[in-house]
């Protein structure tokens, strides 16, 4: 009984043999041409979503295009709308105010920026670097105790130490100039400590847009 | 503008008791001294003179002595009545009775406005009460429009014969006003008298100085948006660009021989000493390092040159040698020690420190010896300079509301005001003797 069993069992799987040798062969020569066709069609399918992708992301990527120009535009708009012309009697030329330079302040007879003033200063930097035509001059001021020469240097070095911060964060140094008013050109001119705290200061003029 | 101190004429006038020896009578250079009571007769108007002339021409000549801080002045108003009225110069006999009139020395005089009424004698004669001497008689002859400057020689004189070195009497002092946002320099008289504009310009205009002849001042204007240093002539004219390195270009001081001019310049980023030659040109740096170097002002013997310096973290007062070596600090007290002056003659410097929260005028020996604080408490005081002969010190001060003008004898006596109540004054310079 086990004997005839395992004569079965050879014969089963040289059957097997024999359908898995033969088989292949068989389907290849049968199918070929649907098969040809059914995988053309689905590269075309494939193309067309492609392009069809492609089309939709450069439609995204024109729209955002535009919307960066426009926006960008929107800022460049904005910051012309923030300039005000500045001449000053005996003073020669024209320069401009923005708002969006922020000016930083100064604690008495020091010229280091403090940490919440070189927030300022980074986000001036940002500014400058999304116009790079923009040159500025940055003046120091300083309140009115001490001699008025002494406070001439003392303004010359915020002015300095502003730039040289802005150029530590990327900005070129040729686009920056500096002046020293000392403390001949007051924010506020009482004589007390607010006022004192507000004159010295770095403040931000621009000299070509 | 300076011709008219020229055409005085002078004349050494005697008297009927030949004057004496000159001694000393006041030595100022004395930490403190009593001022010299001197008594003023009324000035006799000769002629047609006009009483009201005669009458300012006292007033100034008493204006000047009060301001020398070396008198007590008597003047008319102020005598017994059979004084009062007493009009010219006293002869010898009667010299007597001056002497119950509370003064030490005498000073009478009289004027005369001669021929057209364009032309002035003033004739004056000093006398020793006291010892009943004369000590000195002269007569000035001058047009009428110089009267001050006659009346400012006479001032002089009697300074000259009294204190044993002449006064400053005819000098004038520099100084900046404000004028809403502009800053101009002004000229006035020692006495406070003949303000005059020196720029006009509507720029901030600061950091008067005199050049050596006095006949130009230096400045730092903003006329071309940069702190420029400029030279303008006493009326006015001839401004001439001196210095525009980007930066500041700022308080030239002139060596004594006039060659070279020390002044800050900021064209590294900081402000720095340098040297220039008299006509701006070969440019050397005398300080190095991080510090901010500022108000060089030479020794009178132009050895060295004291300035101000914050290298040692807070400013302080510096003396170098003219080349830049040897720097050594004068100043230890206190943490803001700026803008020194060194005095005519030698010894001192003075300079603007910061003492109880406020702003005074110190002085202190050139080995750093001596300190002193001349200026009281209760009120700022900036930018100490000193008159020709050393005695006195102008300063700015906001005792009085804004910031004026002020002199005070070097000793801190006498402190009083140059300019009007007006303020917004500061940054005095005094000039040499006109002479």
């Amino acid at each position: 009984m086990k004997r005839k069993s395992y004569i079965v069992s050879v014969i089963f799987v040289l059957c097997i043999g024999l359908i898995l040798m033969g088989c292949p062969k068989k389907t290849v020569v049968k199918d070929e041409p649907s098969a040809r066709a059914e995988a053309a069609k689905i590269e075309a399918d494939r193309a067309a979503k492609e392009k069809e992708r492609e089309a939709r992301e450069k439609e995204v990527k024109e729209k955002e295009t535009v919307r960066l120009k426009e926006k960008e535009e929107q800022a460049k708009r904005e910051f012309e709308r923030s300039l005000v012309a500045k001449r000053t009697p005996g003073i020669e030329g024209e320069v401009f105010e923005s708002g969006l330079l922020k000016p930083i302040f100064f604690e008495f007879d020091k010229y280091d920026i403090r940490p919440g003033d070189a927030e300022i200063l980074k986000e001036n930097s940002a500014l400058l670097k999304k116009f790079p035509n923009v040159k500025i001059q940055i003046e120091g001021h300083c309140d009115e105790r001490g001699t008025n020469e002494y406070n001439l240097a003392l303004g010359e070095r915020r002015a300095n130490s502003t730039k040289k911060y802005l150029a530590s964060l990327g900005i070129a140094a040729d686009r920056i100039s500096t002046i020293s008013y000392g403390e001949e050109k007051p924010m506020d001119p009482a004589h007390n400590e607010e006022a004192w705290a507000k004159n010295r200061r770095a403040h931000f003029v621009i000299t070509a847009k | 503008m300076v011709k008219y101190f020229i055409c005085i004429l002078i004349v050494l006038l005697s008297f009927s008791i030949p004057s004496v020896e000159a001694r000393v009578y006041l030595d100022i250079n004395a930490p403190t001294f009593v001022q010299i009571p001197i008594v003023l007769p009324k000035w006799k108007s000769v002629e047609k003179t006009p009483p009201a002339l005669t009458a300012k021409i006292y007033e100034v000549l008493a204006n000047n002595l009060t301001l020398s801080g070396f008198f007590k002045v008597i003047d008319h108003t102020l005598l017994p009545s059979y004084l009062k009225e007493k009009e010219g110069i006293p002869s010898m006999l009667s010299i007597q009775e001056w002497a119950s009139s509370g003064g030490e020395i005498l000073l009478a005089g009289e004027a005369t406005l001669e021929g057209d009424g364009l032309n002035l004698r003033l004739k004056f004669h000093l006398v020793d009460l006291v010892e009943q001497k004369h000590l000195t008689g002269k007569q000035y002859d001058s047009k009428l429009q110089n009267f001050r400057n006659m009346v400012h020689r006479i001032a002089d004189e009697t300074i000259l014969h009294l204190t044993g070195e002449k006064g400053v009497h005819n000098t004038k002092i520099a100084y900046v006003i404000r004028q809403g946002e502009s800053r101009e320099i002004s000229v006035a008289d020692f006495d406070g008298a003949n303000v005059r504009p020196i720029t006009q310009n509507q720029s901030i205009n600061l950091s008067p100085v005199w050049t050596p002849d006095g006949q130009k001042i230096a400045f730092t204007s903003y006329l071309k948006r940069n702190p420029d240093l400029y030279l303008i002539d006493l009326n006015g004219r001839n401004l001439q660009r001196f210095s525009s390195h980007p930066g500041l270009n700022v308080s030239p001081s002139w060596s004594p021989d006039g060659k070279q001019i020390a002044l800050m310049l900021g064209k590294e980023g900081k402000s720095d000493i340098y040297l220039l030659d008299a006509k701006g040109e070969n440019l050397k740096r005398l300080t190095t390092g991080h510090g901010n170097e500022s108000t060089p002002r030479w020794s009178p013997d132009g050895r060295q040159i004291v300035f101000s310096s914050d290298r040692s973290g807070s400013p302080q007062i510096y003396i170098m040698s003219s080349d830049g070596s040897n720097v050594r600090r004068l100043t230890f007290e206190g943490n803001y020690n700026v803008s020194p002056s060194w005095s005519p003659k030698g010894d001192r410097i003075a300079f603007c420190g910061r003492a109880g929260g406020q702003f005074h005028i110190f002085t202190i020996g050139t080995d750093g010896s001596g300190l002193k604080k001349l200026t009281p408490n209760g009120s700022n005081n900036e930018s100490p300079c000193w008159s020709p002969d050393g005695r006195y010190i102008a300063f700015s001060s906001t005792r009085a509301g804004g910031s004026r003008i002020f002199i005070m004898n070097a000793n801190g006596f006498n402190q009083r005001p140059l300019t009007t109540p007006k303020g917004g004054e500061s940054s005095p310079a005094w000039s040499k003797r006109f002479e």
